[in-house]
């Protein structure tokens, strides 16, 4: 690596900012001149340490598309998207606001918000819903990614970090159990801390359905049959338990509840679990081992344990499991979750989310609502209560007690939503849709009005890192003339709904003080942390409650910040799946990530590097049951489901298990993963079940189903 | 509110207590108030682990499912070692041992079974309770007591050679004592293995220090005060310190043959688990017989608990049980054994698919019926066993190749291929997408060394977990390139690549100007007639009306840096390849 990052550095003088994608937050350093603007890997961040990838090496290409939104639309009486004036789009959204409002009441409104959002952003729009719309309604695209980890965490745990330990741990846990995550592509810079790992003696566990760019790293690959993931940590507890292997002193010093989980435990013998999960038990056994013996490990979550209707359930017995090893706390050990979004972690802390207030706070808790009623200078009767959760608000949109009017802003829910197509349907039935967004998204193309918004390299702000780490995003580039931020539209907007007097700031950093003030006492909170103090320290882990506060890297050191100071134990039962193959959808379908796409494609798909090394959706299909449908290597097939159909070409692989075909989810249209998923919910996190539902195949593309 | 019905369950163990687990967690003490009563005088444990607290894997404490708390923090009434001794149907009254009465408005019988012990002298002490150091091997109680007996012995017999007999036999050898097991029929486990798989078994516990009587009946227990041998019916002995005598189960039906419901080998029950002639009993678990068929295992009993639970709490008032494939493994450390189903071949289309190795004692057995698996015998090849169970349990169809059944590719990988046998369309860099026909493309056009082949590709600038195979071509292309530089046919002085190699590269790495192709892939410095040569080529590839651009590199970035430009020519087309094979060779 050292050889390869001397290179980098030749760029030192440009800005340094942070890639837009995932929850890495590579540092970058940009150089602007004119239009060109150069990329490379910001060596002197200790996160990625100079490592990019090529979505980050070819992010800059978006700023200059020309696809790009370079000035507000809306529709107009032939029903066409035609450009008009900023003043005009935004009194036509306040109106439809208005309109939506007057007619069937404040939920009426409603706001989508996204995990790519910055900080400022995120809890702006969060203030803007409870303030200026006095709307219950608003949630984010993040209740489809972190919301089972951050329930089961909060319940275990007593507050979700997604890495309460800083990254460089990684490199010193003897074993790390990753499940369900595929990080190798979807976060490659974050594999040289495990190749550092590896190097230093440490073993890898993964597990999941696919012999993924991950899963082939490790040392043992756990290849369980999709939806079966609480089994199977339940197995690896038994096991351990029967050996003897746990921690009795960490289990009676720092936990509660382990007796209540013993005789669920008793219930997950190898036998039985290698019958769940398809592990051979001799797996199971080595599983064990591993952890058991290690002075120091890690068990890490990805979305393919979490995005499930079982999901809070999966995550909470891979944190027994952590538990009654003793790790969590310790140095190089612990539980985590991989967070996916650029701004997964700040994103969901701020006030974004159906039930949340800013610092992490419950919005049915008085004191909260009473502390952010008093920084936002309003009553704290106005702050509505907790509203709808994203599937469940989209789900609701144009019915009778649904959302009428609707901001989406930073987000393509006709792509990232379950059940896609009768997403578009119910957007379809909204009396009005306004949609942010640097393109015109398939999302987009539905709304009534499009704002175009500043990208990443355009704005000021912060992100908070999968580790907690809240970093700075710096302006390197103007945006094009008639692009705005969406600070700037939030608070225009608020001016029309007469509300302006508590939406004016001189610009991104006194909106960070004023959330900063929100999160004081909470959870998370960022009361301590100042744009200077970032910038000093290479960003600042939160909670870091007031000025002399260094920040807090490593966590749950000295205890738990639950009502006892104890982590609790919860006793899980795995279940099946909302769907189970059957004769008619005889495999399992599971959905993922590719490396060269992120997310809904809005933006990767335009950038021809990346479209040109993966072009086009592939199902990853077993060669048995490619020859079982005849299929070969670039077939095309249509999947079905109980709730669409969508085309994709195959690839056959024996990476996958016969029983399961994979797809990945960043495509519109007819080549949407999402018309197929299944939208049941977890019951507590209300998370989508993406990872798994029945599926058939059909050979034959069907020419007639032409999609949205 | 109407007032709660009185929800009563005889029988605590793997059916009973799920039942009532299950009741519970459906929210059924809305609508019960439930009471257990149970014949052991502990909580529930799982009986499957019986053999692995035996074998000294398990503590007995860490076996409890439903430990005796449970039942109070549940708010379920339990009657811990009552043993029911009559049922009045008539006056709804359950009658258990002691004068306990207890009245129900449902009774679900979950009395389980017993341990079957044939005829033979010398078994029993005058006052009915077996002789010193004999055992059956039931309970948790049986459990603990054959342990504690074992500690002063050296010898043990074990009568049945069946799943439950093997893990006792292993688990005694565990606790260091000498084991014989006595075996009636021809070979081990007879009811689920034919004779090669009963064959290879025993010499694979054999193998472990077992040893096998086969073909033997014990007609008596030696000894006066404490068991000292066994007699055979074909005269010979066998001397030993302790007998555990595990030759079946027989289903505990007296009870329910005394209240006048229908017993066959079980008590006979419908799809709905309710009693034939009485509507307000029901039977589940071991002493239950449903189409016929009685099970032993837990996967059933779980699934009739669920069942009945789920009609009862009202939460699928139309559940059905439907009967159960079923399958089993043998608990012994060291040896691995599945079977399921059929044993044999039923039906003259059966297919047979088998695969035989004396020297591993591997035995795999599929039988195939209409394309699914209906029987399997698996033995020695663990990583086998959970793709044909899952096989079998959902009756999905098989790959027309059966091998892949009983082979699994579990290292599908194969062994570490070397750099230097990767096809080019092979990824090297994961992070950055770069195939090793990239990396050979940018070390013949002059990259002699890792960092600058990093450099003109990306490779490495991610993870750098591929720098070991970057090295490797730059090693292995760096001769090839000395080998070849006599006889290259360049199309350009400078760069040391063929036309076809050189418009596959800049294909490849979408290069639009002189400059970029050779910032990219000279080997040194420009060169006019270069320049003019890739002007022209460039022209060709990228076509008149095409865009490309001029010199475009700004100074400070170097190839490593992305240039974007506006407008960026073709962004829109989309490639319909799959995969990313170009050769550039």
């Amino acid at each position: 690596m050292q050889q390869v990052n001397d290179q980098m550095d030749s760029n030192a003088g440009a800005t340094a900012t942070h890639c837009p994608y995932c929850a890495f937050q590579c540092g970058m350093r940009i150089s602007a001149a004119g239009k060109e603007i150069a990329v490379t890997g910001d060596a002197e961040f200790p996160v990625n340490k100079g490592a990019l990838c090529i979505k980050g090496w070819t992010a800059a290409a978006t700023l200059t598309h020309p696809e790009r939104l370079t000035t507000p639309l809306a529709r107009n009486e032939s029903g066409v998207l035609v450009p008009v004036s900023w003043d005009a789009a935004l009194d036509r959204v306040a109106q439809g606001f208005k309109d939506a409002q007057g007619a069937y009441g404040k939920d009426a409104a409603g706001i989508f918000g996204g995990g790519s959002l910055t900080n400022e952003k995120s809890y702006l729009l969060g203030k803007f819903a409870r303030v200026a719309l006095q709307t219950s309604n608003i949630d984010y695209n993040g209740r489809f990614c972190m919301s089972s980890a951050a329930a089961a965490s909060i319940g275990s745990l007593g507050i979700d970090r997604g890495l309460p330990f800083p990254l460089a741990d990684i490199a010193g846990a003897e074993v790390v159990l990753m499940t369900g995550s595929n990080s190798a592509e979807t976060m490659p810079p974050l594999m040289q801390y495990f190749e550092e790992q590896r190097a230093n003696g440490g073993m890898l566990i993964v597990a999941d359905p696919r012999l993924t760019a991950t899963a082939s790293r490790a040392d043992l690959h756990l290849r369980l049959t999709p939806g079966t993931d609480s089994a199977l940590a339940n197995g690896i507890l038994h096991i351990l338990m029967r050996d003897g292997r746990l921690d009795q002193d960490y289990i009676d010093a720092r936990t509660e509840g382990f007796d209540h989980i013993k005789g669920t435990i008793a219930t997950y013998w190898p036998e039985r679990v290698e019958r769940i999960t398809g592990v051979p038990q001799r797996e199971l056994e080595r599983a064990a081992r591993l952890l058991g013996e290690a002075g120091a490990a890690m068990v890490l979550t990805g979305r393919g344990t979490e995005q499930q209707a079982q999901g809070v359930n999966n995550v909470r017995s891979f944190i027994n499991l952590a538990l009654a090893l003793g790790l969590i706390g310790r140095p190089n050990s612990g539980y985590g979750c991989l967070t996916g979004q650029g701004n997964g972690q700040g994103g969901r802390e701020h006030g974004q989310k159906a039930d949340q207030l800013p610092g992490y706070r419950r919005i049915d808790d008085p004191a909260a609502r009473a502390h952010v009623a008093a920084v936002w200078g309003v009553d704290e009767a106005r702050i509505p209560g907790p509203g709808k959760s994203a599937y469940e608000m989209l789900d609701s949109l144009g019915l009778e007690g649904g959302v009428m009017a609707l901001l989406v802003m930073g987000s393509n829910v006709v792509v990232s939503a379950p059940n896609a197509r009768h997403v578009v349907d119910r957007l379809r039935s909204l009396d009005f849709l306004a949609v942010s967004d640097f393109f015109r998204s398939e999302t987009a193309e539905l709304a009534d009005v499009v704002l175009p918004a500043a990208q990443w390299a355009e704005e000021e702000g912060t992100m908070t890192n999968l580790e907690g780490r809240v970093i700075r995003r710096r302006r390197v580039t103007n945006p094009p003339a008639d692009v705005r931020d969406d600070v700037s539209v939030i608070c225009e907007l608020a001016e029309r709904l007469g509300e302006g007097r508590h939406f004016r700031y001189s610009g991104a950093e006194e909106i960070f003080h004023e959330l900063g003030r929100a999160s004081a006492g909470g959870p998370a909170d960022y009361a301590g942390i100042t744009y200077a103090k970032i910038d000093a320290n290479n960003g600042v882990f939160w909670p870091c409650p007031d000025a002399d506060h260094a920040g807090t890297p490593r966590m749950f050191v000295d205890g738990f910040p639950t009502a006892s100071g104890r982590a609790r134990f919860h006793a899980v039962r795995h279940g099946s799946p909302a769907e189970e193959p059957d004769a008619d959808y005889p495999l399992y379908l599971t959905t993922g990530r590719n490396l060269a796409q992120y997310q809904s494609g809005t933006q990767t798909r335009r950038v021809e590097e990346l479209t040109s090394m993966t072009p086009l959706p592939l199902a990853e299909i077993h060669p048995a049951t490619a020859s079982r449908y005849q299929l070969e290597e670039g077939s095309g097939v249509t999947l079905v489901t109980r709730r669409g159909a969508a085309n994709f070409n195959v690839k056959v692989t024996r990476g996958i298990r016969e029983d399961t075909v994979f797809v990945p989810f960043h495509w519109g249209g007819v080549q949407a993963a999402n018309r197929l998923t299944n939208p049941a919910l977890d019951p507590t996190s209300r998370m989508p079940e993406f990872k798994v539902c029945a599926v058939r195949i059909e050979a034959a593309l069907r020419s007639n189903d032409k999609g949205e | 509110m109407t007032e709660k019905q009185k929800l009563v369950v005889i029988g605590n163990g793997m059916a009973g207590a799920r039942f009532v687990e299950e009741t519970v967690a459906m929210g059924g003490r809305d609508l019960y108030d439930i009471t257990v009563i149970g014949e052991e005088r502990c909580g529930n444990y799982n009986r499957i682990l019986l053999s692995s607290v035996l074998s000294g894997s398990h503590a007995p404490d860490d076996i409890f499912i439903n430990p005796l708390d449970w039942y109070e923090e549940n708010g379920v009434a339990l009657h811990a070692g009552v043993r029911v001794i009559g049922v009045d149907r008539k006056g709804k009254m359950a009658y258990g041992q002691g004068g306990v009465l207890i009245p129900y408005d449902k009774l679900v019988i979950a009395t389980g079974s017993s341990a079957f012990v044939p005829p033979m002298d010398g078994l029993y002490d005058e006052d009915g309770s077996y002789k010193a150091g004999a055992f059956v091997f039931r309970t948790l109680e049986d459990c603990t007591e054959i342990i504690e007996y074992a500690g002063d012995t050296k010898r043990a017999a074990v009568i049945g050679g069946g799943l439950l007999g093997l893990e006792a036999a292993k688990g005694l050898m565990n606790r260091g004592l000498q084991v014989d097991v006595i075996h009636l029929t021809g070979w081990l486990m007879e009811t689920q293995l034919d004779p090669m798989s009963g064959q290879f078994l025993q010499q694979s516990l054999e193998e472990l220090g077992v040893t096998f009587h086969l073909e033997k009946l014990t007609t008596a227990v030696m000894g006066d005060e404490k068991v000292t041998g066994l007699q055979f019916k074909d005269g010979n002995t066998l001397d030993c310190d302790m007998v555990v005598v595990s030759a079946g189960v027989r289903p505990n039906v007296d009870l329910a043959r005394m209240a006048g419901l229908h017993v066959r080998r079980g008590i006979l029950v419908n799809d709905s688990m309710a009693c034939r002639n009485d509507q307000d009993i029901y039977a589940i678990g071991e002493c239950a017989e449903h189409r016929s068929q009685v099970y032993g295992l837990v996967a059933p009993l779980w699934e009739q608990a669920r069942v009945l639970a789920e009609r009862l709490t009202g939460h699928d008032e139309d559940a059905l049980y439907a009967g159960s494939r079923i399958s089993t493994k043998l608990k012994v450390m060291g040896v691995e054994l599945a079977v399921a189903g059929d044993k044999d071949p039923l039906e003259a289309d059966d297919e047979v698919v088998t695969y035989v190795e004396p020297n591993r004692n591997v035995y795999k057995k599929v039988i195939v019926r209409e394309g699914k698996v209906k029987g399997a015998i698996l033995l020695g090849d663990g990583l086998a066993i959970p793709r044909v169970l899952q096989a079998f349990d959902r009756q999905e169809p098989l790959p027309d190749n059966r091998s892949e059944l009983l082979f699994p590719l579990v290292d599908i990988l194969g062994p570490a291929v070397k750099v230097e046998d990767l096809p080019d369309e092979a990824q090297i860099c994961d992070c950055n997408g770069v195939t090793k026909g990239r990396i050979v493309v940018a070390v013949r056009s002059g990259n002699r060394d890792v960092k600058s082949v990093c450099a003109a590709t990306r490779a490495g600038s991610g993870c750098g977990s591929c720098t070991a195979q970057v090295q490797a071509l730059v090693d292995l292309e760096g001769e090839n390139v000395a080998a070849d530089a006599g006889d290259l046919d360049r199309y350009v002085p400078g760069i040391a690549l063929t036309k076809p190699e050189l418009t596959g590269a800049i294909k490849a790495m979408k290069l639009r100007s002189a400059a970029a192709v050779l910032e990219a892939l000279s080997e040194g410095a420009a060169d006019a007639q270069a320049e003019a040569g890739l002007e022209f080529l460039l022209r060709e590839i990228w076509g008149e009306t095409e865009e490309y651009e001029r010199d475009t590199l700004i100074e400070e970035s170097s190839v490593f840096a992305t240039v974007t430009t506006w407008p960026s020519g073709d962004a829109r087309a989309v490639s319909v390849a799959v995969g990313a094979s170009q050769g550039y060779r």
